[in-house]
């Protein structure tokens, strides 16, 4: 009998397994895709080789490349990016960690109160969720982003729309500034030459701006990988959860199970409550089946896998709202094409952003050239010039939105990559029941029915589609402000990353599957712990270090409840996850 | 048996440009294959449905080297018929079609799934929709023999790949857009369309009420018809960005056994990316904004 089982290995579950780890309980994490032990072996940062989700190494399938990814049906013109492996979606990342508005917890008063999603609030207060914040920001650590060029150009873009600058934490109105990343700042060498023989650790020491975070961060060279640049969870919260004994007094260590799929929750009636009592898993290749029984059971498989572990185990959904409320900021992306260079596809993938609560927000994206072709021709507004397919908004960009591809594209890229500043539209998007996991009529697969994700992204709210809009507008103007001679609005179709919310927790019984303490209402001692459980799209900021500072939270409530431990984070003060004790207990690890 | 007439058949297979591909001018198979079934031991038209095989592959291949081209131009002679020649190499030169073949029928996990109910929709339900297609002369018995060698290949086929489903679905669109389609250079009717065309047929896939997905869901009972429906939308979609996805990739010059480029990739030269190949670095870092390196509340 385990203490804790936690399933997935992604952005929340690790947070839940390094808590409890350094609690000294027994902690036993499974992860459905492989783990990525040696990244120097097993990555190369090519393209193909790593972002194609049919056959790269960042997919959602098992760790044999060589089998299929696990298929999830969409059935629209969409695309849900989501990862297995140890690290889950972390693993190609941007490490923005923005926190949420205050306007989405349920205690905000300022007069804009009404403008966001008030039907879907945290059921707690912002302040409340601070020393959270603090907490994660600590550990991750975050720190304020170091600026190149692409930066540089979208903040002279920024400051020509009258808007001040952000110089705090928390988000108080319009403001624009360089991101709070999960990103170590460049040390030494780093950011500071192109020779490979400079950029090795410790003369190189944080992000070296390569530009491969999509393709997984290793850098800089011969860094344990305690001290990679990029704060994914494999490189942060995993080290810890795998070293807890070295770094907490008392602590013990995770064990790790990769390439193990977790196919049902068991529960039973106990006192008359239905209770978690541990779950089912697969080996992926061998096929064998394992039984493990725990006293709770943390669920952090992310917004789609969540709920159809929940369907295929059977557990009660009394008031539909499993899988329900899907948020995904209704994205958009509009690209500007300059006459100076920008450096796009170099440095971290987004270092600077602008916010407007209650709208959402805007984020510099750099792209490689397959990434960036992709972004731009997934639309729902047809192709560009040809077909609007019903929609092709005009605006203070060019011509009518849609997507850019053929000749068209050929010649916005002709000047080359650094000659475009592209900008990521994030909407504060309702928490909407229609948007939704369900189970799949398709055949099932060898761990039961699969998910099917269903966006209706023309019938979104009016505040939804306004929010969008505004923010599209603001995305064009600032383009313009920094330069751009030509400015396109792709409309972009879902492009489902930012998940949130589809097991959220919530003020009323109705419309939630968690209570204010993350356990689900319906089954006592089954916990949620990642995107899944937030309560609503926050207003727009990105969703990794809220769900991670809630998993925090959730972790202690988890040790009070079932295990009779006092909280630690007003009492407490945390490890940073670079700490040289688990550097050096990793080595000995061979980790 | 086939209950329809069989000018109905053959406008449907001169359509999704198998009797062009088969016995066309420039057709794949001399017409005496399909004169008789031959007297073989079992199933007596192995013998055909062998021959079909590498015809309908190659009606893919070209089939999708139209639609490449059409997501990324270049100095091939597909990209002039469309009417876009360009003097940069495009998906050709950069594998493109290679890279979706390879992409749907080995690692799309859902042949059984996906393709074996449209694979099945096109052989038994889509018929003459009252377009007027200029004539290929066959005779009813090659025409029977070559749609009873489709019907069972489509249907009985286990390992059926995606790609061919799929290319038959671009050309039917493509002769509902243009009938003259089914005639002319190239095997396939949707690599005869121009830029426009192509255009015009992705207009009706990915539109919310395309004839074709109505079609083709008829065939589904509930709740798989709205499931194959919906997928065909996502389609609409994907092929256009797979497509383009592929093309920018390192696909063509990846050496998977050393994980090292033989060449420079097609995408890099068009974008001018990593002018001195991969990198573990860039001197790109110029300093803090306003020389703020951390904030507090
Ligand atoms: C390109 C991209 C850029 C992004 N940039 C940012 C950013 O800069 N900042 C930010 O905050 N967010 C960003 N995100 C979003 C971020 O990645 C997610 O918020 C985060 O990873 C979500 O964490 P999660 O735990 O909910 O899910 P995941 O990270 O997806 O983790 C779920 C894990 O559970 C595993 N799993 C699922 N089902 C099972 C099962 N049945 N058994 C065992 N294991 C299972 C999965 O394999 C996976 O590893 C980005 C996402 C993408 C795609
Ligand atoms: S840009 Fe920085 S954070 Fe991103 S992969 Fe390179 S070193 Fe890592």
């Amino acid at each position: 009998m385990r203490d804790v089982i936690i399933i997935g290995a992604g952005g929340g579950g690790p947070v839940v397994a390094k808590e409890l780890a350094a609690k000294g309980l027994d902690v036993l994490l499974l992860e459905a895709g492989p783990r990525h032990a040696d990244p120097r072996e097993q990555w190369t940062s090519f393209e193909n080789d790593a972002n194609n989700p049919l056959s790269g190494y960042f997919r959602l399938g098992p760790e044999d490349r060589s089998r299929p990814a696990w298929f999830r049906e969409w059935s629209q013109n969409s695309f849900v990016w989501q990862l297995s492996g140890v690290g889950g979606t972390t693993q190609h990342f941007y490490g923005n960690y923005p926190r949420a508005y205050p306007g989405v917890f349920n205690d905000y008063d300022k007069p804009d109160r009404a403008e966001y999603d008030v039907n879907h609030r945290f059921p707690f207060s912002y302040g409340e969720m601070v020393p959270y914040f603090e907490w994660v920001e600590a550990t991750a650590p975050v720190m304020t982003a170091a600026m190149g060029a692409k930066e540089q150009t979208f903040f002279r873009g920024c400051e020509t729309l009258g808007l001040p600058v952000q110089t705090t934490k928390t988000t108080l109105g319009p403001s624009y500034r360089p991101q709070e990343n999960a990103v170590l700042q460049p040390g030494g060498n780093a950011g500071r030459t192109t020779d490979r023989n400079l950029l090795t650790y410790p003369q190189a020491t944080g992000c070296t701006h390569c530009g491969y975070c999509f393709q997984g961060c290793m850098r800089p060279i011969g860094a344990p990988r305690n001290q990679f640049a990029k704060r994914s969870t494999d490189n942060s919260y995993v080290p810890m959860a795998l070293t807890a004994d070295a770094w907490a007094s008392g602590g013990r260590p995770v064990e790790l199970i990769a390439d193990a799929y977790v196919t049902r929750i068991h529960a039973e009636s106990r006192g008359g409550a239905l209770t978690a009592t541990g779950v089912t898993w697969r080996e992926n290749e061998s096929g064998a089946e394992h039984r493990e029984q725990a006293k709770v059971v943390v669920m952090a498989g992310g917004c789609t896998e969540n709920p159809r572990l929940w369907f295929n185990s059977g557990l009660p959904n009394p008031n539909d709202w499993v899988g329900r409320g899907y948020t995904d900021h209704f994205f958009d992306w509009v690209v500007g094409s300059m006459d100076d260079y920008t450096g796009n596809p170099k440095g971290v993938g987004s270092a600077a952003r602008l916010d407007f609560p209650p709208y959402g927000g805007l984020e510099n994206v750099g792209l490689p050239p397959a990434l960036n072709a992709f972004a731009t021709t997934l639309s729902d507004s047809g192709i560009r010039g040809q077909y609007t397919n019903g929609r092709g908004a005009t605006g203070p960009w060019d011509g009518p939105a849609g997507r850019v591809i053929g000749p068209e594209f050929k010649e916005l890229i002709s000047g080359g990559l650094d000659r475009l500043l592209s900008v990521l539209v994030i909407t504060d998007d309702d928490v909407e029941p229609d948007n939704r996991v369900t189970l799949s009529a398709l055949p099932a697969d060898e761990n039961g029915p699969i998910p099917k994700v269903t966006f209706r992204q023309r019938n979104r709210t009016a505040r939804t589609n306004r929010n969008r809009e505004f923010m599209a507008r603001k995305a064009a103007e600032l383009l313009r402000g920094a330069g751009a001679k030509k400015v396109y609005r792709i409309d972009w179709a879902p492009l489902i990353l930012h998940v949130q919310s589809s097991m959220r927790m919530g003020e009323s019984e109705r419309n939630s599957v968690l209570d204010t303490n993350a356990e689900a209402r319906a089954v006592k001692r089954l916990f949620i712990a990642d995107n899944s459980a937030l309560a609503n799209a926050l207003g727009g900021p990105n969703p990794t270090l809220t769900t991670q500072a809630l998993a925090t939270r959730t972790a202690e409530k988890i040790f009070q409840r079932y295990f009779g431990g006092d909280p630690w984070v007003r009492e407490e003060s945390p490890v940073v996850s670079t700490d040289s004790r688990i550097s050096t207990r990793l080595g000995e690890l061979g980790l | 048996m086939n209950s329809k007439p069989p000018l109905a058949r053959r406008a449907f297979l001169a359509r999704i440009g198998l009797l062009g591909a088969a016995v066309g001018a420039g057709g794949l198979l001399p017409r005496s294959a399909l004169a008789a079934v031959p007297a073989a031991e079992g199933d007596p038209l192995s013998g055909v449905v062998g021959l079909l095989r590498p015809v309908l592959a190659e009606l893919s291949r070209d089939t999708l080297n139209g639609l490449t081209v059409f997501v990324v131009p270049g100095k091939d002679r597909y990209s002039a018929a469309q009417g876009t020649p360009s003097d940069t190499p495009g998906a050709l030169e950069a594998e493109g079609t290679d890279f979706l073949m390879n992409a749907l029928d080995n690692f799309v996990p859902f042949p059984d799934q996906l393709a074996k109910p449209i694979g099945a929709a096109l052989a038994t339900g889509l018929a003459d929709t009252g377009v007027e297609l200029p004539g290929l002369d066959l005779l009813p018995v090659q025409l029977g023999t070559l749609d009873k060698a489709l019907r069972a290949l489509l249907e009985n086929d286990a390992t059926l790949p995606l790609s061919l489903p799929i290319a038959s679905t671009l050309n039917l669109l493509a002769t509902q857009v243009n009938p003259l389609a089914v005639n002319g250079p190239f095997l396939s009717p949707f690599a005869r369309l121009s830029y426009a065309e192509k255009a015009r047929v992705f207009q009706l896939l990915e539109g919310p009420d395309s004839d074709l997905v109505a079609l083709l869901d008829v065939h589904f009972p509930e709740p798989l018809k709205h499931s194959v429906s919906g997928l065909l939308k996502f389609l609409g979609g994907a092929l256009i960005e797979f497509a383009t996805f592929g093309a920018y990739t390192e696909y063509a010059v990846f050496d998977e056994r050393t994980k090292q480029l033989t060449g420079r990739p097609v995408g890099w030269q068009l974008t001018g990316y990593q002018p001195d190949g991969p990198v573990e670095g860039w001197d790109d870092f110029i300093g803090y904004y306003q020389g703020r390196t951390e904030v507090h509340d």
